[in-house]
């Protein structure tokens, strides 16, 4: 699903320089379930952004459900991140206007389908997160938990390959966190590639993988399911499975 | 898709109402003044007769003082009217496809009824070609006959606002209506007609509304009217003459008017004229050099300065005014897509694009430019009533759907104006800066 080959991304300000990704390497296979985990400022978010087109890089390569996606045009990414990605973000990042129905209907606008193929794919993914009562709600009117179960159906609507998510459960208590988790592998169970971001190790454990970084770079990889040998590259930084 | 845009930009009208009332109102003031001057600029500038503008020709002869020009400001130029004398002399031609002498006269009216009373009322004098030669426009009937113009036959013909006030509407050709102390027979009725300028006689004011009654000019001789408009003289002639002295005196108050429909009869009709002055220098009449003009009708304009240089400088300053609403609206609406950048972030994280954004956030502008517009517009009407009112002329001046037209693309405009760089900000801020802030 994702294949990212020494990929370098570098903040400048007018002053300093932050390496936020240094030769970064991963590749994560179709319908995994991985979390990412390390300290604040370690590139987890960058990583994120990268793999969904959010943000550009200096150097290397990233290549998307087997596609050069280094280089593409605005117009190129967005079409990518509307049909074969989903986002859930930590402050779910819904619309305040709009009501539920309306918030999830927000990708498939972008996308042009037709308004009857909308109505049937909103309704489907309402009926996944066990929404389908609250779709004239507004956010406000909504609990933490239920924002973000709103959040996962729109990530969910469009049915992407990859969902990724940004500490999915960092506003949560720990009851709605692990409602937000079993949700997350249902969709995992449907053959979506997730990539979750988190700074809680006992949701980390939930995934099939954990990756670790530090300073912009990988340090660790185990799957927990099928052991995967380290795979030290000529420039001496750490792969998963080659 | 923009359907849905238009649905994102209402509600993020509503999200902030003061401040979408405050941008509203800005284009509606900027759009009102623009509008309201270019109407004016509009009428005064506008070819009224477009399909034969070019083939009708006011005719100029210098018959003035032969001590000195008509204009000391512009000696070049021929006096703007003609003499009774040289009117009939031309009319003799029958070169032009259409020709007429024409003025004001202001004469009593006595309506059929008997309850209504009498009243004063501008009457063009004027020659059976009148109304072919301008495309005058009839309800019922037309005009009188060539025929008519000799005698002169007692008929007339009347404008649909008149029809009204007299024989209360519908088709009053053959009835009767006394003119000063005689009986006029209907002829015809006109249909609507407002050319825009009044271009047949720009001498009593260009924005006028024409007449209500049209008669044959002979009934000069009878009623021994004089015009309602200018009249200038330069010699003195023996008023103990009586009206016929006048008539025969240097006193210039006629318009004249010839349709020359190729270049062959303009060139023949010109050859005419000269000859007719030569003949009368050999008079003894027409001192100064030959000095015949035959300009079209926008040449006429250009030359009589019809639109004023104030309605040019008021509509270059009320453009710049919109300008300026606009220029204004740049801040604020930067300002105001600015604090909406967590939500473009998720919008394009769900797939939005750049161009996307930006269209979102122009027809957003646009939407804000049209209800502006529309309001401007309701404005603009009741600023042009009030200059209607200053100026006292039957309201010359209203919006119809070229203005309206003209009015809602200036708010277009201005909305784009203020638009642009806000809706290019906001497309180029990055997504992921603002997703985290949210």
């Amino acid at each position: 699903m994702i294949e990212m080959d020494c990929i370098r991304k570098i903040y400048r300000t007018q002053h300093v320089e932050t390496h936020a990704l240094t030769n970064f390497t991963v590749t994560i296979d179709d319908g995994e379930f991985v979390s990412v985990m390390g300290p604040s400022g370690s590139g987890k978010t960058t990583l994120l952004n990268i793999a969904g087109l959010l943000d550009t890089f200096e150097h290397g390569r990233y290549l998307l459900d087997g596609e050069d996606v280094s280089r593409l045009s605005d117009r190129e990414m967005s079409a990518i991140r509307n049909q074969k990605i989903g986002f859930i973000f930590q402050s779910f990042n819904l619309i305040p206007d709009l009501n539920v129905f309306d918030n999830i209907d927000v990708p498939l606008r972008y996308r042009g389908m037709g308004g009857g193929d909308r109505r049937a794919a909103i309704n489907n993914a309402l009926e996944v997160v066990g929404l389908s009562a609250r779709t004239k709600h507004y956010p406000a009117q909504l609990s933490g938990g239920q924002q973000q179960r709103v959040a996962v159906a729109r990530a969910l609507v469009g049915t992407p390959s990859l969902i990724l998510a940004d500490e999915p459960t960092g506003n949560l208590d720990s009851a709605m966190a692990n409602d937000v988790m079993d949700l997350l592998e249902t969709i995992n169970n449907m053959e979506t590639t997730i990539v979750m971001v988190t700074h809680e190790p006992e949701l980390a454990a939930r995934a099939q993988r954990r990756l670790h970084l530090l300073d912009g770079r990988l340090i660790d990889l185990e799957a927990d399911d099928r052991p995967t040998p380290l795979v030290a590259r000529p420039d001496g930084s750490p792969s998963a499975r080659v | 898709m923009f359907a849905y845009m238009i649905r994102i930009a209402v509600l993020s009208l509503r999200r902030n109402p003061v401040l979408s009332t405050l941008l509203i109102a800005a284009i509606a003031l900027g759009v009102a003044v623009s509008t309201a001057f270019v109407t004016v600029y509009y009428v005064y500038s506008g070819n009224p007769i477009p399909t034969k503008s070019d083939r009708l020709f006011y005719v100029q002869m210098d018959s003035w003082n032969p001590d000195r020009p008509y204009a000391r400001s512009r000696p070049e130029m021929p006096p703007e009217q003609i003499t009774y004398r040289d009117m009939q002399g031309i009319m003799t031609s029958d070169i032009a496809t259409y020709q007429s002498g024409m003025f004001v006269a202001s004469l009593t009216i006595h309506p059929p009824e008997e309850e209504q009373r009498p009243y004063r009322e501008r009457v063009r004098m004027c020659f059976a070609d009148f109304f072919p030669m301008f495309e005058v426009p009839f309800t019922y009937g037309g005009g009188w006959g060539r025929d008519s113009d000799r005698g002169p036959e007692p008929v007339v013909v009347i404008d649909a606002a008149t029809n009204d006030r007299l024989f209360g509407g519908g088709n009053s050709v053959g009835k009767t209506v006394r003119i000063e102390d005689r009986q006029f027979t209907v002829a015809g009725v006109l249909a609507p007609w407002r050319p825009s300028p009044r271009f047949y006689d720009t001498h009593t004011g260009a924005s006028q509304v024409p007449e209500g009654f049209y008669m044959p000019f002979e009934f000069v001789r009878e009623f021994e009217v004089e015009t309602a408009g200018n009249l200038l003289i330069w010699s003195d002639y023996d008023e103990t003459g009586g009206f016929e002295e006048f008539l025969a005196s240097e006193a210039i108050w006629i318009q004249m008017w010839v349709q020359l429909d190729t270049a062959e009869q303009r060139q023949t009709y010109s050859d005419f004229l000269d000859a007719y002055v030569m003949e009368q220098k050999n008079l003894g009449r027409f001192g100064r050099p030959l000095n015949n003009r035959l300009l079209d009708v926008m040449e006429w304009f250009k030359d009589q300065e019809v639109v004023p240089e104030e309605a040019t400088g008021l509509l270059v300053l009320s453009l710049l005014f919109l300008l300026v609403c606009a220029v204004n609206l740049i801040g604020i609406l930067l300002g105001k897509f600015l604090t909406r950048a967590p939500e473009v972030g998720v919008r394009r994280a769900l797939g939005a694009s750049r161009a996307s954004v930006f269209l979102q956030h122009i027809v957003e502008c646009e939407l804000v430019g049209v209800v502006g517009g529309l309001f401007g517009l309701g404005l603009s009407a009741l600023f042009l009533r009030l200059i209607n009112r200053l100026l006292d002329n039957s309201g010359q001046f209203g919006l119809d759907l070229p203005m309206i037209s003209a009015g809602i693309g200036l708010a277009l405009v201005a909305g784009l104006v203020a638009g642009l760089y806000p809706a290019w900000r906001i497309c180029r801020l990055a997504p992921a800066i603002h997703l985290k802030l949210q």
